[in-house]
Parts: C-alpha cells; structure tokens; sequence
C-alpha cells in the first residue's frame, strides 16, 4: 500500500474538464481547480505529486502558478508540471520551460491517451533534477 | 572626386591658364614694346621686364593661395561638413534604422538647409510608416494567435470526445463514422497549426529548428506520401534520383518539407490527367537545387511577377477547383530566403508546364 497520489488539474473549460476526469477516473486520485487561486490553495492542501496546468485561466493565470509552484522553499517545488494549454506559440513554449515546465502539451493536438502516457512516465521517476 | 578635390583642380588648372597666359601676352608684347626703345636699352628692358613678369608671378601664385584657402576653408565648413555629417545620418538610418543627429545648419548655405529639412521629414515619415507596418502586423499576429486559441478549445473538446467515445462498445458503422470525424478534427487542429506558423514566419520572429539531413531523402519521402493523390488525379509522379548522393544540408526539416509539399501539390493540382510532374535534384559547390518539373497549365505572364505576392492567385489558378490560400509560394519563398536560399520559377521551354526550383544553401 503506498501512499495516495494526487494529481491536480487546473483547467477552467468544465466540458475538457469533465473529459480529462472521464480518462483519468479509476487512475487517479485527482483534484481540479478552474482558477489561479484555486489551484494553490489545493496544491498547499494536499501537496499533490504532478500538476496538470492550463495557461489561461481566469483571475489568477498558468505562468503564475507555475511561478508560485517552483518559489515554494519545500521539496514541493520540484513537482512535475506539465502543461496542458491551447496557447501553443514558440514564444509560450519558451516562457513556460525557462519558469521550470516538466512538459508542454499543445491540447488540441494531443490525446488523453498521450497525457495519460506523459503522467505515467513522470510519476514512475517522480524526482527531476530542480530547476531553479 | 569629392568637392574638394573638384575645387582644387579647378584653382590648379585656373592657375596653370593664368601663368600660360601671361607668359604668351608677354612674349607677343615683348616684340612691339621694345621697339619704343633705342636698342642699347633692350638688354636693361629685358632685364626689367623679366623681374616685373616674376614677380607678378609670385604675386599672382600668393594671392591665389590665399584665395583658395580661403574658399577652401569657408566650402569645408558651410558645405562639405554638414554635408558628411548629413550623409552620415542618413547612412545610419538606411543601415540600423536609427535617426541619427544631424549638424547644426544654421548659417549653412539655403541648398543645405534645405536638404536637411527634407531629410527629416523624410526620416519621420518612414518612421511613422514603419511604426504603423509594426502596428498592424502585431494587431494581427495577435488576432491569429488569439482565433487560433478560440479554434482549438472547441477542437479540444471535439476530439477528446471523440476519443472517449472511441473506448465505447460501438458497431462496426459507428466506429467508421467516429473516426472518419476524428481524422477531420486532426486536419483542422492541423491547420490552426499551420496558420499559426505561417503568422509566425510571416512576421520575420519565426525560429527554425535548423538540423542536418539529407535532401534526398526529403525528396523521396515527400514523393511518397504524394503518390496515392497523384494516382488520384491521374498524374505520373517520378522523383529522379541523382546518381552521386548529394551533399548533407542544414536547415529547419519540417519547414523544407513544408516547401516540398506546396510545390508537389501545386504541381498535380495544376496538372491535367495523363500529365506528369518530376521531381529532380541536384548540388553544386554552394547550392543544393530541387527542381519540381510539371506538365501542367503554366503561369500567364501577366501573373509571373506577382505569384510570390501573398494571397495573390493566378487568374487561371482560381478557375480551377481547388482550396489553395494564396500563401503557400509566398510562405514557400519566405522560408526559402529566410535560409539563405531562394525558390523559383520558369515556363518549360519544350512543351507546357513550369518548373520551380528551390536552392538551398550548402553547409560551408
């Protein structure tokens, strides 16, 4: 019996919400939020082990909650986060590694299948080297 | 020559005239003036005359050289100066794009104010339409990215549906119908894709992924996936390989690919059936050379200067059913330069058709 791992989903969308829980329930445990805020104050709640992050997201946006994630002082900083975002420009992929992205998913061009497949990957070998 | 020098070639050659000159007046005078002398005087008149005539000379060479200086120094200062200093200006602002400064041309003569005043206007103006080009092509990247955003939400939620249903016990005709609406979906989040590069290229800010590959393959792969559609459209498809391997090439592959595509699918699309499009390739000491050879309905020659304007179509282009954009060629061009190459075109000089080459630039 190992310890319950939770991944957090942060997308604003309820039908791609509702999509990525219809995949994922039975797999995971997971917790979903639609906003910034949302996201952090369940992150701080339940420290999940991979953070599925959208980029824009109303009041608070992905960039920023990948920001907070990575200045956290604790071994939480290093959590996987992969985004999962429509945003798909060069320019977006770029600013999204140099904050410290595990992973950048362009939605619509992917299947659940290949998130799934990403997720699997990342929790089997859990610990990326920090980036600062 | 600089205005200088044109100035002091003049006063040179002004000087020479002058010293020639006096020196002939003298000789023809000379003759008639003596002879209001008693002839034992001549060797004394001859004496003084030549003295005279000497220093007249040395006079004549003094206050020239002055003269000069002086309106050498007065042309360096109203006219030459300002005039570099301007020159320099503008050369800065054709160069980097930067305004420069331009001297003080007060007290200048009014040809050179004049100019002065021109060419800040002139500057202003093409900043204000350079700062509006930068505008609108921001606005509209900007718009693209953000349609393109608002396309593919809804695209998301298609075809993650899509694939859940897919996981769904479904009958065999279900299943078709699932998939022929999966394939569509994944064509149309394809061109959002595209459409995004082409706004990202378009605007010069596009990275290339530059690696180093072989061209031929490229070829050959591109020829293969086109060879189903050219069966279609009753086109014989023919990639000659040349028989030496051609040099590796670095460039972005998927952009070349790209080029390759567009020109295979202008090819058969523009072919009739029973014509034949051939693929051929070859390398020089700089250069690698795709040459794309169809059969087809040639470009008018009212069309030949504009086919790589953006969205531009040839008159007999949209007669034709097909959903060309207008952008491939200009894209195809774009990229093409872009890696220091350039794409082409020319009528076939025996029989109908085109041919376009596109030359890649050899790693050195």
């Amino acid at each position: 019996m190992t310890d319950t791992k939770f991944i957090l989903v942060v997308e604003d969308d309820p039908i791609l919400k509702n999509l990525l829980g219809h995949t994922f329930a039975g797999k995971y445990q997971t917790l979903y939020a639609s906003d910034g805020n949302e996201a952090l104050a369940l992150f701080e709640q339940y420290k999940p082990s991979l953070v599925l992050l959208d980029l824009m997201l109303p009041t608070m946006g992905g960039f920023e909650v990948l920001q907070a994630i990575r200045a956290r002082t604790d071994a939480h900083k290093d959590v996987p986060v992969i985004i999962v975002s429509n945003l798909g420009q060069e320019s977006d992929m770029e600013k999204a590694r140099s904050m410290g992205a595990t992973d950048y998913l362009v939605k619509a061009e992917v299947e659940i299948e290949e998130i799934v497949k990403r997720i699997e990957a990342m929790i089997a070998s859990p610990q990326t080297p920090a980036t600062a | 020559m600089g205005i200088r020098g044109l100035l002091a070639l003049i006063f040179f050659a002004t000087l020479a005239l002058a010293v020639g000159f006096i020196y002939g007046l003298v000789a023809f005078l000379k003759e008639r003036l003596f002879e209001l002398f008693p002839p034992d005087l001549w060797p004394q008149a001859d004496t003084a005359l030549q003295i005279l005539v000497l220093y007249g000379m040395v006079a004549l060479i003094i206050f020239t050289t002055i003269l000069m200086l002086l309106v050498f120094f007065l042309m360096s200062n109203l006219i030459v100066r300002p005039l570099k200093e301007i020159i320099k200006a503008m050369l800065q602002f054709s160069r980097d794009g930067e305004k420069g400064t331009l001297p003080n041309v007060e007290g200048t003569p009014r040809e050179i104010r004049e100019l002065a005043s021109v060419y800040t206007d002139l500057v202003e103006k093409v900043d204000q339409v350079h700062r509006h080009d930068v505008e609108i092509s921001r606005v509209k990247s900007d718009f693209i990215s953000t349609a393109a955003h608002q396309l593919r939400t809804p695209l998301t939620g298609i075809r993650w549906a899509l694939e859940a249903l897919e996981k769904e016990p479904l009958t065999e005709s279900q299943m078709a119908l699932v998939t022929s609406a999966k394939e569509k979906g994944k064509d149309l989040v394809d061109t959002v894709g595209t459409l995004l590069d082409i706004t990202s290229i378009e605007s010069g800010k596009h990275k290339y992924e530059y690696s180093v590959f072989r061209i031929d393959e490229l070829i050959a792969e591109v020829a293969n996936d086109f060879a189903p559609h050219a069966g279609q459209s009753q086109v014989s498809l023919y990639y000659a390989r040349s028989e030496a391997p051609l040099p590796e090439i670095r460039a972005d592959r998927n952009r070349i690919k790209w080029i390759l595509n567009n020109l295979l699918e202008n090819a058969i699309r523009y072919t009739p059936a029973g014509g034949t499009v051939r693929i051929m390739a070859d390398a020089s000491e700089k250069h690698v050379r795709v040459r794309v050879h169809d059969t087809g309905i040639g470009i008018e020659d009212k069309d030949r200067s504009n086919i790589f304007e953006r969205f531009y179509r040839a008159g007999n282009a949209i007669t034709k059913q097909n959903q060309g954009n207008g952008l491939g060629l200009y894209i195809s061009r774009t990229i093409a330069m872009d890696h220091g190459g350039d794409l082409n075109f020319a009528s076939n000089e025996n029989g109908p058709g085109t041919t376009f080459t596109l030359s890649l630039p050899l790693p050195r």
